[in-house]
């Protein structure tokens, strides 16, 4: 389980005026085993929150706990998958799949056998040795995805996987997370600013607005699992969406009126 | 401003020109361009302007008879000396500079300068405080490479991509692992750069500090043939000269495109 | 600081102390002499330079800009790029004599290359997508120049400007020192022979500031063109 505690994230602005509060005390708790979507018009957070949560932004106060440990920094047993793959660009397919893994010391068979399997798992046979600037974009996350699951973390923390891609491959990209995810029991917080994208994988979804960011409401999704993306042809599927659709835009316009 | 654009457009103009493929295509103009002296010896019978196939001959002949050996071997002896601890130099305190900002606020006035300055105006200093020797002929190249090589590797080290950096450390990557499994790799583009500048300035320091003492190497035998009007000895000298600097310059070229093929960008 | 140190610690008549430089420094720019030497000197590299940068700069960017101008020249940059251009110094001579004509050579042999190769780099940072985005829109080659080569490539022509600059500086006085003993190069060889150190580091240090000033003037240039290029607003 992970608890958020009234956490609070600033940041110095740039041009030396006031801080820019980027978390205003955030609480949430998220079950183990859940899919728990973030969404939110872009500057209000998400981002921010996420990388709380992995342990590369500080908190300026309140606490992140897992289970029972309260977070300090990085640790195995969460993972992260970035919004711009951050893949290294000399390194093959497989060293970057490895990467993870190579870092906490294993052996090179080790590191080898797991990538390939990995490899395997997201759909990239016959692409081992590639560089990613020989990838598109949608080969390019599937490998920043399985570098993440390939360390088997309990937590995946994904900051806005998809939104570089194109929307077909989006589309077999969502298909393929559902499949992955939804036997294996781990807990993912995933980041999105679509709507759609929110409703169809997720248990939850935060809602968060900007300016400072918090979050607004959780909503239930109440859809049925194992889900397939025929979810979309149900009518609570398009009344949840029209429904995040009417929040967002009365935000803008909170926003716009202020 | 240490942005992606401003990266990509340092790494862009360090990298100097290309040489890949079709080398036979682009050796058209060169040809041309060599059949114009030739013809331009025969026909305009300048004492300054021997043809083109005289000068090699003598050069080859001079090669051959040994004339050249001694003073080409004094040469590339005093370019490894100072290059080779340059290049290990410079890389090292280039990498250090690059991880600590403090460092660099110290010397990169000193780099800046030294950058700027011609090296020649620096030899007058070093025969005096060093005396007339051949090892000054190695400090001189390593003065020649050195900075440009701190300062390239410095920037390769600030061009690493700060999302790969955040990326390694959600991995558990330690200080340690940063700097060699992110900043090293990262860094590699720019070094080889200065690398490549570094032994162009090099062996256009060394000719400059040889000319100048007249006593050993390739630049005492330009001096000496060009005080006698010896034009066809003066440019075949000139002609090894340029051998050794484009056989140098493309033996660094090559490392690098064979190093760092991963950062060039898809067609 | 550390000079100074050195030379105080060591109390070596060859490496003259901050101080004693300085006094030679001011001697030499009272008698004059060190500003005529300065005027000769920078007379010669001023031309060539100039020079240098007129045929170099559209150069580059006609290399840019057409394939076969890039094809013909490209192979002639390299050439020069790998040359160590002292080496062409007796050449020149042998060619112009010991007067203006040759030390202006020279410096435009010096400086000419690295303009030339950063003029191209900026024309090719503009990137084909502009130029084509300017011609669907109908611009004329004139217009194309004007708007959009000129302003995107200057970052790299600047660039060029100033390494061309410091190369420049470099032939003035690599000439004067090794083969026509006038100007700066003079005031150093004298002091040199006669083991006047610190009249030697006055003029060195007279040589350096040189350098480092117009690097530094021409490096205001390219970070404003760069500035405007990426656009940013110069303030
Ligand atoms: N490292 C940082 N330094 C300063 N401000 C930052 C930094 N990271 C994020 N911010 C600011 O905090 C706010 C929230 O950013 P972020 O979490 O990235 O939002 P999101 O991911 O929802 O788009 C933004 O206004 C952003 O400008
Ligand atoms: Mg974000």
């Amino acid at each position: 389980m992970i608890t958020i505690e009234s956490a609070r994230v600033r940041f110095a602005s740039t041009e030396g005026g006031a801080p820019m509060v980027a978390l205003a005390d955030v609480s949430l708790t998220i079950a183990r085993g859940e899919f728990l979507c973030i969404l939110g018009p872009s500057g209000c957070g998400k981002t921010t929150l996420l990388k709380a949560m992995m342990g590369l932004v500080p908190l300026d106060s309140g606490q992140i706990r897992i289970g029972s440990h309260a977070v300090t920094g990085p640790g195995a047993d969460r993972a992260m998958v970035f919004q711009n793959y951050a893949l290294l660009p000399w390194a093959d397919v497989t060293a970057n799949i490895a990467f993870g893994l190579e870092l906490r010391g294993a052996s090179r068979e080790e590191c080898a056998r797991q990538a390939a399997h990995w490899i395997k798992a997201v759909g990239l046979g016959g692409f081992e040795h590639h560089l990613p600037r020989q990838l598109s974009g949608g080969m390019q996350q599937r490998v920043g995805l399985a570098r993440a699951l390939a360390v088997e973390p309990e937590i995946l923390l994904m900051d806005e996987p998809f939104g570089a891609v194109d929307a077909q491959t989006r589309r077999l990209l969502q298909e393929d997370l559902l499949d992955l995810m939804q036997r294996s029991g781990k807990t993912v917080v995933f980041v999105t600013h679509s709507m759609e994208e929110a409703v169809l994988l997720g248990d939850r979804v935060a809602l968060m607005s900007p300016r400072p960011g918090r979050v607004r409401e959780v909503i239930e999704v109440g859809l049925t699992r194992p889900r397939t993306a025929s979810v979309e042809r149900e009518p609570r599927f398009t009344e949840l969406k029209e429904y995040l659709w009417e929040r967002l835009r009365a935000m803008r316009d909170e926003a716009a009126d202020a | 401003m240490p942005d992606g654009a401003g990266r990509a457009r340092v790494a862009g103009l360090l990298r100097l020109g290309g040489w890949a493929g079709g080398e036979l295509v682009a050796a058209v103009p060169l040809l041309a361009g060599l059949a114009v002296w030739e013809l331009a010896g025969w026909m305009l019978g300048f004492r300054f302007l021997p043809p083109f196939s005289r000068v090699l001959a003598t050069a080859v002949g001079m090669i051959a008879g040994g004339e050249l050996m001694a003073p080409l071997g004094a040469s590339l002896l005093s370019l490894a000396a100072g290059y080779l601890p340059a290049a290990g130099l410079g890389v090292t305190l280039g990498l250090l500079m690059g991880r600590s900002r403090g460092l660099e606020f110290v010397l990169s006035p000193y780099l800046n300068a030294f950058m700027a300055t011609p090296r020649i105006a620096l030899v007058p200093i070093l025969y005096i405080v060093l005396g007339l020797n051949r090892a000054v002929q190695a400090v001189v190249v390593f003065l020649g490479a050195f900075f440009v090589i701190v300062w390239s590797t410095m920037r390769g080290v600030r061009s690493a991509d700060r999302d790969h950096v955040e990326m390694a450390r959600a991995f558990g990557a330690t200080k340690r692992q940063v700097m060699w499994k992110i900043l090293l790799p990262s860094a590699l583009p720019l070094t080889l750069a200065g690398l490549r500048l570094g032994i162009g300035q090099a062996i256009r320091a060394m000719i400059a500090a040889e000319m100048f003492i007249a006593v050993f190497g390739l630049g005492a035998l330009l001096r000496t043939y060009g005080g006698r009007f010896d034009a066809e000895r003066l440019l075949a000298v000139l002609l090894v000269v340029v051998a050794v600097a484009l056989v140098c310059a493309l033996a660094a070229a090559r490392l690098d495109r064979h190093l760092t093929a991963w950062s060039r960008t898809p067609r | 600081m550390a000079w100074e140190g050195a030379a105080l610690t060591s109390g070596s008549l060859l490496l003259p102390t901050v101080e004693a430089t300085a006094w030679r420094l001011i001697e030499l720019a009272g008698t004059g002499e060190l500003w005529h030497a300065l005027w000769v000197s920078n007379h010669a590299a001023l031309l060539g330079f100039a020079l240098a940068g007129a045929i170099g700069v559209p150069l580059g960017l006609a290399m840019g800009r057409w394939p076969s101008a890039d094809w013909f020249f490209d192979p002639y940059l390299n050439v020069m790029l790998a040359t160590p251009m002292p080496a062409a110094i007796p050449v020149v001579i042998m060619v112009a004599g010991l007067g203006l004509p040759a030390r202006v050579l020279v410096v435009v042999l010096f400086a000419l290359a690295t303009i030339v190769f950063h003029a191209r780099a900026g024309f090719r940072l503009v990137g084909w997508e502009l130029l084509e985005m300017s011609s669907a829109f109908g611009a004329s080659e004139w217009q194309l120049w004007r708007k959009v080569v000129l302003r995107g490539a200057a970052p790299g022509i600047w660039l060029g400007v100033r390494l061309g600059a410091i190369r420049a500086v470099s032939a003035m006085v690599t000439i004067e020192l090794l083969l026509v003993a006038v100007g700066m190069g003079r005031l150093i060889l004298d002091a040199q022979g006669s083991l006047d150190a610190a009249g030697l580091f006055a003029s060195v240090m007279v040589i350096v500031a040189e350098s480092v000033l117009l690097a530094h003037l021409f490096q205001r240039f390219e970070q404003d063109a760069s500035q405007a290029a990426m656009g940013m607003a110069a303030e």
